[in-house]
């Protein structure tokens, strides 16, 4: 599981302009991603939580230049991503792909099945017609797709068949990175499981790498290795799986696992909840010091004066607070 | 005392694809002060048998086949336009999921709170403001007064569903239904709103009809529970006894599908195969059995009737005692 690093993201940043008036001048930073630095190794599962407008999905968009970063750099297998442009950009980016939220907006209505899933091969021009169709045929069977469903269009299916149309997407080209954004936050809670089985059991066929970017954490905690928790365009605390949850030392990571509700009667009558007062303050203006200082229940002077060193407080386990 | 007692509603849709049976007969009853938690996946029928007990449901499209909703005695069926909206809003208080499509946009807050509360209540202008800051305030929205005047656009998402809820409680409901209130919000909001509904219900001895499809969620707040599945209530109990002991395949499926933050992490989960049935060709048989683990012959020839299992636990399933049998050993 832990072998060597995959992708490695120093001081990412990615702004998007705030533009007023006729001459669309810009007069400010949304600053979706603010300053993240993680690496993940071949063969695990980072997970990434975050609520919305925390920076989680631009960071994954951002990871593939999907958004071009506005400052920071990323490696992949030790090559500045950032710096490549034609043909190997071109190369480097067949290595990582990603599934989306929205199985319903991310396929193209008027494409069979088939076609959807081969558009990937078309495109990179690597294999003949004969192979295209022989590998789509494969790819239909490893996500779990009847081969009579090729010549059928996207709306014919259900949301967890739709899911498993943009998965055999995202495996087309052999990548070494798939990028799960959302995944399966717009499916039903057995349907779910589902496609969380079978992405578990394609990263043991294929050796895959995961960023699974999600707001739901008992989900993350379960298929994810190490876990990132970002809030407001920076990552707060990042660790292992089992630290994240048991040994919270961010506050934001507190409040956020006492916040989400355990299907057990008798524990949820039991467990102590961190309700936290107020909303996420704009990306557009995000408060001095640490950015949870506005809701944090332990605040200091010292928290809305001083932006908190990204610490290694034990090996392994990452956070950004000045009394973690 | 019974506050709502629903018997043998079905609700069918007309679509071009078909007819839509999104409820198929069910029948239960609450009382005054519970708290009755309503979980099922999407197409489940949860949410339409809300609409169909606020009379929301449009013809000619939608029809109640057949069935009664008794609200205090009365049978919400058999009221004409006029007397139902003297329930609706008035007795009865509804929450959506959704609170930017439920505001209008273009008047303030303070505008649709007096609104509702002039028209049902007759109160004044200005006593209908001040009632209106108070309701605010209630709801935990810090300078009441001052946001009488803003828009719903101006507020964020969790202040949206405190203004909903200020609507729903408005004219002082007995019963407020509550569709996925808090499905569209951060977690951290979720368990703000989650805590409010909670102290009003315990301060105003509110019944509540909660909707959701998370267990997490039903699970802190229920006293009573129906699970539903392809618009049957396949399983209903006391909160404790569903989780613990529970006797259908369907909801033994749908915990299992949950990873759960208080157990270790370890091997799959186990996930229902299949999928929903499709709702306008709905098998003669149980809708659960082409996904069901028990599945027998049986199952495929008629719905199981509702067994009683003691301590107020029904299920609508043949093999409920397999599945207890199943969990022991």
């Amino acid at each position: 599981m832990s072998g060597d690093v995959l992708i490695e993201v120093r001081g990412l940043r990615t702004y998007f302009p705030i533009r007023r008036g006729l001459l669309r001048t810009k007069v400010g930073d949304v600053k979706a991603v603010d300053g993240v630095s993680f690496h993940i190794r071949r063969g695990e599962t980072l997970g990434l939580v975050g609520e919305s407008g925390s920076g989680k999905t631009t960071v994954g968009r951002s990871l593939l230049r999907l958004q071009e970063p506005t400052a920071g750099a990323i490696f992949v297998d030790g090559v500045d991503f950032l710096a490549l442009s034609g043909a190997k950009l071109r190369q480097t980016r067949r290595r990582l792909q990603m599934v989306f939220q929205d199985p319903y907006a991310s396929l193209n209505p008027r494409m069979k099945v088939e076609d959807l899933i081969a558009e990937p091969l078309q495109i990179q021009g690597v294999l003949r017609r004969a192979a295209i169709r022989a590998r789509v045929a494969e790819l239909m069977d490893l996500v779990g797709l009847p081969a009579q469903a090729r010549g059928r269009y996207a709306h014919e299916f259900s949301g967890g068949q739709r899911q498993r149309i943009g998965i055999a997407r995202a495996l087309a080209l052999n990548p070494d990175l798939i990028v799960c954004d959302e995944a399966i936050a717009s499916l039903d809670v057995s349907i779910q499981a589902q496609i969380v089985n079978l992405l578990e059991d394609l990263q043991q066929q294929l050796g895959l790498t995961y960023l699974f970017i999600a707001h739901d954490l008992s989900m993350v905690r379960h298929i994810s290795d190490r876990i990132a928790v970002m809030y407001l365009g920076k990552i707060m605390e990042l660790a292992d799986r089992d630290a994240i949850h048991e040994r919270p030392l961010h506050p934001y990571t507190q409040a956020l696992i006492s916040a989400i509700p355990v299907p057990d009667p008798d524990l949820e009558a039991a467990r102590e909840h961190i309700v936290l007062e107020g909303d996420m303050p704009s990306p557009a203006s995000p408060p001095p010091g640490c950015v949870f200082s506005t809701r944090c229940r332990f605040a200091q002077p010292r928290c809305s004066a001083e932006v908190p060193d990204w610490r290694e407080v034990s090996p392994g386990h990452f956070a950004a607070c000045h009394f973690a | 005392m019974t506050m709502l007692e629903i018997r043998d509603l079905a609700v069918s849709f007309a679509t071009e694809g078909g007819t839509v049976r999104a409820v198929n007969g069910i029948s239960y009853a609450l009382k005054e002060g519970e708290v009755l938690g309503v979980v099922g996946e999407s197409g489940s029928g949860k949410s339409v048998h809300a609409l169909a007990v606020m009379q929301l449901l449009s013809p000619p499209a939608a029809r109640v086949e057949t069935g009664e909703i008794r609200f205090r005695g009365t049978d919400l069926l058999r009221l004409d336009d006029r007397a139902m909206r003297a329930v609706r809003g008035r007795q009865i208080g509804m929450i959506f999921q959704d609170p930017i499509s439920s505001l209008n946009p273009v008047y303030t807050v303070g505008f649709q709170l007096c609104e509702v509360l002039r028209l049902h209540l007759g109160l004044s202008r200005r006593n209908a403001t001040t009632c209106a800051a108070e309701l605010l305030s209630l709801v935990g929205i810090p300078d009441a007064r001052q946001r009488l005047a803003s828009y719903p656009h101006e507020l964020s998402g969790g202040m949206r569903q405190r203004v909903m809820i200020a609507l729903a409680i408005a004219c002082n409901p007995s019963l407020v239904i509550a569709d996925e209130p808090t499905t569209a919000l951060d977690v951290t909001i979720q368990a703000q709103i989650v805590a409010l509904i909670k102290r009003l219900q315990r301060d105003m001895n509110l019944t509540v009809i909660w909707i959701s499809h998370d267990l997490g969620v039903i699970a802190g707040l229920a006293q009573t529970v129906n699970v539903m599945y392809a618009g049957h209530i396949v399983e209903r109990g006391p909160v404790r006894s569903i989780y613990k002991d529970p006797r259908h395949p369907y909801t033994v499926g749908l915990l299992g599908s949950l990873p759960r933050l208080d157990e270790t992490v370890g091997g799959r989960l186990r996930s229902i195969p299949g999928r929903p049935p499709d709702m306008t060709q709905l098998p003669p048989g149980c809708p659960f059995a082409a996904r069901c683990p028990q599945a027998s012959e049986r199952c495929g020839a008629g719905m199981p009737p509702v067994e009683d299992v003691g301590d107020g636990h029904s299920v609508r399933c043949w093999h409920w005692r397999d599945v207890v049998a199943a969990r022991a050993a």
